[in-house]
């Protein structure tokens, strides 16, 4: 735990965390020391001015909080009447000529600027002299489309460009109330974490050409999730909504702080990646050519199963622990041979030094922690043995070529259990639809053994059930939640003092827990 | 009335080449000052009461002193020749008629602090001067002053010249290091101060061109030598400035302590045309008006100016006749700190621009007595909440003319009004 | 100030002419990062061109090893930088506190006649560009216009006259 310090806001003592500055310190605590330039993942600027304090027997006695150390016994002031000017006469600063259009502007409701008018303005505009003029709809590169008239100069997207992902492409440019982003001509934005900067920017100066106008942000629900764009796990807010007589639709993924996980970031291509759960989906149940009730093929694949002499399973690695677990007790309960191979998901190379990994599935250390093999010889050769296969949602078309795969299956009837609509649920004998990642709960390993958990976010008008759901019905033992969980706390030692609903929100270290040790 | 320490050789011909000043003593406390220890040199320059010509005033010593010992970090030196203010035009004199007494003042600070590779931040506008400075420099280095052993002394120390392009705000000390640095001076909060982190992250200490001139005279006469000129408090010379309106503006080196009007009259021989006087700036375009009655009473130092509500800023005194618009003169100011705000705190870089135009819009008879009281106010609400003082710079003294010369905005007003009338 | 951020791009590679290719390398010794480079390359391209264009910008920041941005912003903050081609003569005149009341309006009017150019214009002979500066730091010898980057001080209306008929 991190030292305490005490230090009064308002006469009121608060105890804090040392070694914050004043504007985390007393955040934390629930004080909202009003800010535009400051953030926690960008250091702080001071130059926005809005977060200035009163330090009373300070030397000097008006400070940037963002750039003040909480210290032991200060007494910070904010609500004494010359800090509350301060506070209107800065948004009125902000506000002079910046457009006054809120209804069309697409940051309306999630705008700090907005937001810290209702709160610290709130006045007639004294602006009677025209207003600067600056550039509208600018197109950056990657996905991003400036404002210029809406910037408040705080330069979050600059640092960020500077400090996080090193490729500087933003700057501001010129000087006084010319001063205005922009980037170098014939050098656009060209980083794989772009759009950060829309969620950075605290009005509506940078906007997502994918989300621009897409959705007022009042009407969006917002869900807890885990992007499975890759093995990082980073932890996202899934912004959602049903429209009348329409199906509950996802319209952006944002990155969600987990400092041991994330941070406050993710990648474009995990952010954009909400789209596969909307689109390309599964929906209907196949036999054959044909379009059946669930029940129906349901039937028909445990009859295959009955007759098969040697079944293989096939596990995606992209599976929640409790799928896996479920899907592994269905293998051991009818000698099917079971395998995670799933080597097309890895794109070496790909990956960076910061969030993108190689691996481009969310719980391969799950496959390993269990014990089940993934390897390539075990996979074919349980193929080659089986008459039957049972993938849970693994695209083999990422591993194998189209006529590599026809050649290795082709002695095979093949059930797709799967989420997505692609070349092998097309050459399945039946197809069963099931939810994807946003549609249930589960729990996840990422690259750095870090496990979450993660809730459902997402019901469908027609909610699809899950691989747990399915594996159950084709006869695995497992037939609930808590008897999966029971068996993941018997593999994981870590899990064995949680429940379900109590693993630590930020994930649980299995390095650092004492013995992850793998029972399988 | 002149006392000619800095100025000693600004009339001598040739007095820029090193030859010449040699002859009229360049160089020549060196091996003094190396037989002391560095510590001394500070201590003394303490003792002169040398204070910052820059604008600030600061004790110079006692600022070298702020440095923080064995960081293992390299101290630097930069000297700040960006001479920005407007009124203010003394440097100049140094770095074209004596530069070398300048190299010499940075041999001297330089060895008191520690520093092998000093900086001359000269601003861009100064386009013969920086020729001239870089000529000097080049002399230095090639006569072994400058170099790998400076006079043969086992002190080595390079100088290099920095040139601004356009940026009054260079002249705050940390945006002087920024720009240095390759950014858009663009001032920095402190702490931490200069002397703690400054160029590079380093230690570093920012003096004047004059402050730096000084030091040759001090070392070799002494601190009471110095402090025989000039008062107990602001004790020495100063190059004061004057321009504007009277008969022979130009630059005069003057003890401090001199009454204002006084000064005027005898050295740039009174208001011109024998036009009455409105009002003096006195110490650059930043520091609050004084009326023709204050300016009676007031001395040219620090503990005067501050007593009449004013600065003694650079010294750059401007003298404004009867004729003088104070709308106008207010909105040329206002123009000048606009366009060189640096554009990162909110209030300076929204706010001046507003002021501007404000009083353009009373200037064109279009305001109302509301513009003026609005004026007034955003003085008030944009000043100390930035970064660095530049807004100050602009709002002090403009909160002066508006509070001395209310009544010329309110003339413009009353146009507007009865424009208003005669519409109806 | 006025907006600068629009580039001139001439559509041609720039680089260093071999005197100041031997500057920059002289000068970027004296300095621990090479980012100090902005201000002395972007002087360096100047002093070459007369002005800088966006090739020139991008291939200070290369050259230096820094962020096209970086460049960017320094060229634009800092107002002598040229960020497009100037007169053959370009007139500065000090428009600043001594330099107004002692009479640069006149100056400046008699200029815009003479030349039959605004402030921030050039001339269509490309023989003059005229601007309207910030203090030139000339005070106790106002109204000072610069010409070139030399000094014309207590200038009136008679001097401009002789200075006119020497630019060529």
């Amino acid at each position: 735990m991190a030292d305490k310090i005490k230090l009064f806001v308002n006469g009121v003592e608060v105890e804090v965390e040392a070694g914050k500055n004043l504007i985390d310190a007393v955040g934390a605590v629930g004080i909202e020391i009003p800010h535009l330039c400051y953030h926690p993942a960008l250091g702080a600027d001071g130059n926005c001015r809005m977060c200035l304090v009163g330090i009373e027997d300070g030397r000097p006695p008006l400070v940037p909080a963002c750039k003040t150390p909480a210290q032991e016994g200060m007494k910070v002031l904010l609500d004494a009447e010359h800090i509350k000017k301060i506070q209107h006469d800065v948004m009125e600063f902000e506000l002079i000529n910046h457009p006054t259009d809120c209804p069309v502007c697409d940051q309306a409701g999630e705008c700090k600027l907005q937001d810290y008018y209702m709160s610290y303005d709130h006045a007639k505009s004294r602006m009677n002299v025209p207003q600067v003029v600056k550039g509208k709809k600018m197109d950056f590169g990657a996905g991003v489309v400036h404002d210029q008239e809406r910037c408040v100069v705080c330069g979050r997207c600059v640092r960020f460009c500077r400090q996080i992902t090193k490729t500087g492409e933003l700057g501001i440019i010129n000087r006084t109330d010319d001063a205005r982003v922009n980037i170098f001509p014939g050098r656009p934005l060209a980083n794989r974490y772009a759009i950060n900067v829309v969620d950075l920017c605290p009005v509506g100066a940078m906007t997502s050409k994918d989300f621009r106008f897409k959705q007022r942000v009042w009407f969006l629900k917002k869900a807890p999730g885990i992007c499975h764009g890759c093995s990082k796990g980073c932890n996202i807010t899934i912004d959602h909504n049903r429209e009348k007589y329409k199906d509950d639709i996802i319209y952006r993924f944002r990155p969600r702080l987990n400092e041991q996980v994330n941070g406050y970031f993710m990648c474009d291509e995990g952010r954009l990646s909400y789209k596969k759960e909307n689109e390309g989906r599964l929906t209907e149940a196949r036999l054959g050519t044909k379009v059946r009730p669930i029940d129906d093929v349901l039937a028909a694949c445990s009859k295959e199963m009955e007759q098969a002499a040697k079944i293989a399973i096939l596990l995606s690695p992209n599976c929640s622990l409790e799928q896996m677990v479920t899907v592994q007790a269905l293998a051991e309960k009818i000698g099917a041979a079971l395998s995670g191979y799933s080597e097309g998901y890895i794109k070496t190379g790909d990956g960076d030094d910061y969030l993108i990994q190689d691996d481009k599935s969310a719980n391969r250390a799950g496959l390993n922690l269990l014990g089940i093999d993934s390897s390539k010889e075990g996979f074919e050769k349980a193929v080659q043995e089986a008459s039957l296969l049972l993938n849970f949602n693994n695209d083999l078309t990422l591993s194998y070529q189209e006529n590599e795969l026809t050649k290795l299956l082709k002695d095979t009837k093949i059930v797709a259990v799967a989420a997505a609509a692609n070349q092998c649920t097309a050459m399945a004998d039946m197809a069963i639809p099931v939810a994807s990642f946003s549609e249930y709960a589960g729990t996840l390993i990422n690259c750095d053994n870090i496990l979450q958990h993660f809730a459902k976010a997402i019901t469908k008008n027609e909610d699809l059930a899950d691989i747990c759901t399915i594996a159950a019905r084709l006869g695995s033992p497992l037939q609930n939640d808590n008897e999966r969980y029971s068996v993941l706390q018997k593999c994981i030692s870590a899990l064995k003092e949680f429940g379900v609903d109590q693993i630590p929100a930020e994930g649980l270290n299995l390095k650092k827990s004492e013995a992850a040790n793998v029972t399988a | 009335m002149e006392v000619k320490i800095l100025s000693a050789n600004f009339d001598t011909k040739d007095a820029h080449k090193i030859k010449v000043a040699k002859k009229h003593g360049a160089y020549s406390t060196l091996d003094k000052l190396f037989s002391m220890k560095p510590e001394d040199v500070t201590d003394l320059v303490k003792n002169s009461g040398l204070r910052g010509r820059g604008g600030a005033g600061f004790p110079a010593g006692v600022k070298w002193s702020f440095l923080p010992k064995n960081t293992g970090k390299p101290v630097y030196l930069t000297v700040n020749s960006d001479e920005s203010e407007p009124a203010t035009f003394k440097d100049r004199y140094i770095l074209v008629k004596d530069p070398h007494m300048m190299i010499e003042g940075i041999i001297i600070c330089s060895y008191a602090i520690g520093c092998h590779d000093a900086y001359i931040y000269i601003r861009g506008e100064y386009t013969t001067q920086v020729k001239a400075l870089q000529a000097a420099i080049d002399e230095a280095y090639a006569a072994g002053y400058l170099g790998a052993k400076v006079a043969g002394h086992d002190f080595k120390l390079d100088v290099t010249v920095h040139r601004g392009a356009g940026a009054y705000v260079c002249g705050e000390e940390t945006a002087l290091l920024e720009s240095i640095e390759g950014k858009k001076g663009q001032p920095r909060s402190k702490p931490p101060f200069p002397a703690v982190a400054g160029l590079y992250g380093c230690p570093t200490i920012i003096n004047n061109v004059q402050t730096i001139a000084s030091l040759p005279f001090i070392l070799k006469n002494g601190a009471d030598a110095y402090k025989v000129h000039g008062t107990e408090k602001s004790p020495g010379t100063h190059l004061f400035g004057i321009s504007g309106h009277v008969e022979k503006p130009g630059m005069y080196e003057l003890p401090l302590g001199l009454p204002l009007l006084e000064v005027i009259d005898k050295m740039a021989g009174g208001v011109w045309k024998g036009r009455k006087l409105k009002g003096v700036i006195p110490g650059g375009s930043s520091t609050p008006v004084l009326l023709p009655e204050e300016a009676k009473t007031v001395t040219l130092d620090y503990e005067s100016m501050a007593a009449h509500k004013t600065m003694f800023g650079s010294g750059g005194i401007v003298v404004l006749d009867e004729t003088v618009d104070m709308v106008k003169l207010v909105k040329n100011l206002i123009d000048f700190y606009h366009h060189e705000s640096c554009g990162q705190c909110t209030p300076c870089r929204e706010g001046l621009g507003w002021m501007l135009k404000i009083v353009k819009k009373i200037l064109a008879s279009d305001g109302t007595i509301d513009d003026v009281n609005l004026l007034r106010e955003l003085c008030d609400n944009i000043e100390m909440k930035t970064v660095c003082v530049l807004s100050a710079a602009c709002t002090m003294p403009v909160r002066s003319y508006l509070d001395k010369f209310r009544h010329e905005f309110e003339a413009y007003v009353a146009t507007n009004d009865s424009l208003a009338a005669e519409a109806k | 100030m006025s907006d600068r951020s629009q580039l001139i791009s001439t559509g041609k590679p720039f680089q260093f002419d071999k005197e100041r290719d031997a500057e920059f390398e002289r000068l970027i010794k004296r300095y621990p990062t090479r980012e100090s480079m902005i201000l002395p390359a972007l002087w360096l391209i100047q002093e070459q061109e007369g002005w800088i264009s966006q090739e020139a910008m991008a291939y200070a920041a290369d050259r230096i090893g820094t962020f096209a941005s970086k460049v960017y912003e320094a060229a634009t903050f800092y107002t002598m930088y040229n960020l497009h081609p100037m007169g053959k003569n370009h007139i500065c005149v000090c428009r600043t506190l001594s330099c107004w009341l002692r009479g640069k309006q006149e100056i400046v009017d008699y200029l815009k006649n003479e030349i039959g150019i605004q402030p921030g214009q050039i001339s269509d002979d490309g023989k003059f560009s005229l601007e309207e500066v910030e203090c030139l730091g000339h005070c106790g010898s106002a109204p000072v216009v610069q010409v070139n980057g030399e000094f014309h001080e207590n200038m009136d209306v008679d001097k401009l006259k002789s200075l006119l008929a020497t630019l060529k």
